[in-house]
């Protein structure tokens, strides 16, 4: 891949990265140190940064580019540095969960998705801020402190994978690891300006990471584009014998996928959902962000979506009660070790009946089969905004502060996201735009079952003809 | 919701699980369970006798790109 060499390697894209120490232009050693040294002197205000591992990160750093010296890579990630989300385990290393009750928790083993990044040459220079247990969409933290949004420092980044979408967007880093339940890679990185993937339910395997929610979990990435998304997806997606509920499914080429050409490609919008209630300047982006699908040369149809009262129901519940279950021990001898909001919210999980727990479960398939026939018979995929509303501060969305009358606007961030989830359906979020307040707005784009492919095909032809994800923000490295 | 309503929900949560209340958060939370059940109540009669959570992997098979 041709391109020109900026002067801050940090500016490139993973994927231009990636390409550069395996031309030998740049060396695993100089982007580790560029990106150690964005943490150190650039991370104070915004926040996204956890723990850095420099030793480890460097140490890795040498010993590949005395591989590349070789003649040898490890894989198509060789000598890019990363940083993930505080809550995929590494045998020996702590792992906070963004929690003062994990604080000192070292697990004993690691992660497949951090295995396999590192299989495919990457180097980790450090873990990143996230919300409490993964469980908020704002990017609060009662233990680490807020993440702060790099295009506005009062705003939020989103959650819960904060300081993955921060560090992202700030050019800290290539790209992190996130996680998502209910909207987690997909809002911070809508907020942040850039991409994010959430594959379908069961893509990524999910063994050594945190566990939230049993059935709504997925394991992704977010990074600048579409195509550095492809390339992370290709890196940890498949079967994992560790994982037993991981997918069996062939993994694609997702980078040969995005060939540039939409022509005829189906893509729906929306009538029923999606758009209530949302914002004009959001609706504008994203009618925006369809003409030019349309000018790409894809079909526009414009499509109701079946069942979604149920979708939002019962998707509200799911995530709730399993993480009422996982943190039931914890609520009864540690409940003021949460964050306030928190243990508010997995205290409301405990009271819904088990009977409508297992009723939104039974659900799932048949209204996912629905999809299938009412959506997916007549569109290749379809769009909606990330979130309905722009971007919001950290202050009026703060519950720990501001008590009750927060929780709505808390709870409206993830409207859009969460029936994804339910849906078990990949999604990808890209930057289509900015707000009034000069935030990022985001395009989410979902797809068939392990239609993955095909959503970052769209993402792709979508960043070949608009430069918002090129855009930088001031607290940027 | 009514406060006979948040009272049985408190009691419930205490009575199955041993949790009192962290915070007046936490009720807050709690009373917006009224709507949850108000979207369950519209949703009454939906259900099939034969459906269940595994259904959910073979949709993800059968609805497949």
């Amino acid at each position: 891949m041709q391109h020109a060499f900026p002067p801050n390697p940090l500016h490139m894209t993973l994927v231009e990265a990636a390409e550069a120490v395996r031309s030998g232009e740049v060396t695993a050693v100089a982007l580790t140190k560029a990106s150690i040294d964005a943490f150190k002197t650039k991370d104070a205000a915004v926040n996204s940064l956890i723990s850095l591992d420099e030793a480890a990160a460097l140490e890795a750093a040498e010993g590949l580019d005395r591989l590349r010296d070789a003649g040898r890579l490890l894989g198509p990630l060789h000598g890019v540095p990363l940083a993930h989300k505080d809550m995929y385990y590494r045998a020996g290393k702590p792992c906070t969960a963004g929690s003062k009750i994990r604080a000192d928790f070292v697990p004993s083993y690691t992660s497949t998705a951090l295995h396999r990044l590192e299989a495919a040459g990457s180097i980790t220079v450090g873990m990143l801020n996230m919300a409490e247990f993964a469980q908020n969409p704002t990017g609060h933290n009662a233990h680490y402190g807020d993440c702060h949004n790099p295009w506005g420092l009062d705003y939020c980044t989103g959650g819960s994978s904060s300081g993955s979408g921060a560090a992202v967007a700030a050019r800290f880093v290539f790209g992190a690891l996130g996680s998502d339940t209910g909207g987690s890679i997909r809002l911070p990185a809508a907020m942040c300006g850039v991409t994010g993937i959430k594959g379908t339910q069961t893509r990524v395997s999910r063994y050594g990471a945190m566990p939230l929610s049993f059935s709504a979990d997925n394991v992704g990435p977010l990074a600048r584009t579409a195509r550095d998304c492809a390339r992370l997806m290709g890196a940890i997606a498949g079967h994992d014998p560790m994982d037993p509920t991981s997918a069996r499914e062939p993994v694609p080429d997702y980078e040969a996928a995005l060939d540039g050409n939409i022509k005829g490609m189906r893509i729906g919008v929306p009538t029923t959902y999606f758009f209530d209630g949302a914002d004009d300047e959001i609706v504008a982006a994203v009618e925006k962000a369809v003409s030019l699908l349309k000018e790409a040369g894809a079909e526009i149809i414009e499509l109701p979506l079946p069942h979604m009262d149920a979708v939002s129901t019962y998707g509200s519940i799911v995530s709730r009660c399993e993480s009422a279950a996982i943190h039931g021990e914890w609520m009864r001898k540690r409940a003021a070790d949460y964050a306030v909001h928190l243990s508010g919210r997995i205290y409301g999980g405990m009271a819904v009946p088990a009977a409508y727990y297992i009723e939104a479960l039974s659900r799932r398939g048949p209204i996912l089969k629905a999809f299938g026939r009412e959506v997916f018979d007549k569109v290749d995929a379809f769009v909606a905004p990330t979130l309905r509303m722009p971007v919001p501060t950290l202050a009026e969305t703060d519950i720990d502060r501001r008590g009750a009358p927060a929780i709505s606007s808390f709870n409206a961030i993830s409207n859009n996201t969460r029936a994804i989830n339910y849906l078990g359906l990949p999604s990808v979020s890209a930057p289509c735009g900015f707000d009034r307040n000069g935030l990022p707005i985001g395009l989410m784009i979902q797809g068939r079952p392990f239609a993955e492919a095909r959503i970052l095909k769209i993402a792709d032809v979508y960043q070949r003809m608009t430069d918002w994800h090129e855009r930088r923000p001031e607290a940027a490295a | 919701m009514s406060g006979e309503l948040e009272q049985l929900i408190e009691q419930q949560i205490e009575t199955w699980t041993g949790v009192a209340p962290p915070s007046d958060v936490a009720r807050a939370w709690a009373e917006q369970l009224a709507a949850v059940i108000d979207g369950f109540e519209a949703l009454r009669g939906t259900l099939a006798f034969e459906e269940e959570p595994s259904g959910f992997e073979a949709a993800l098979q059968a609805t497949k790109e």
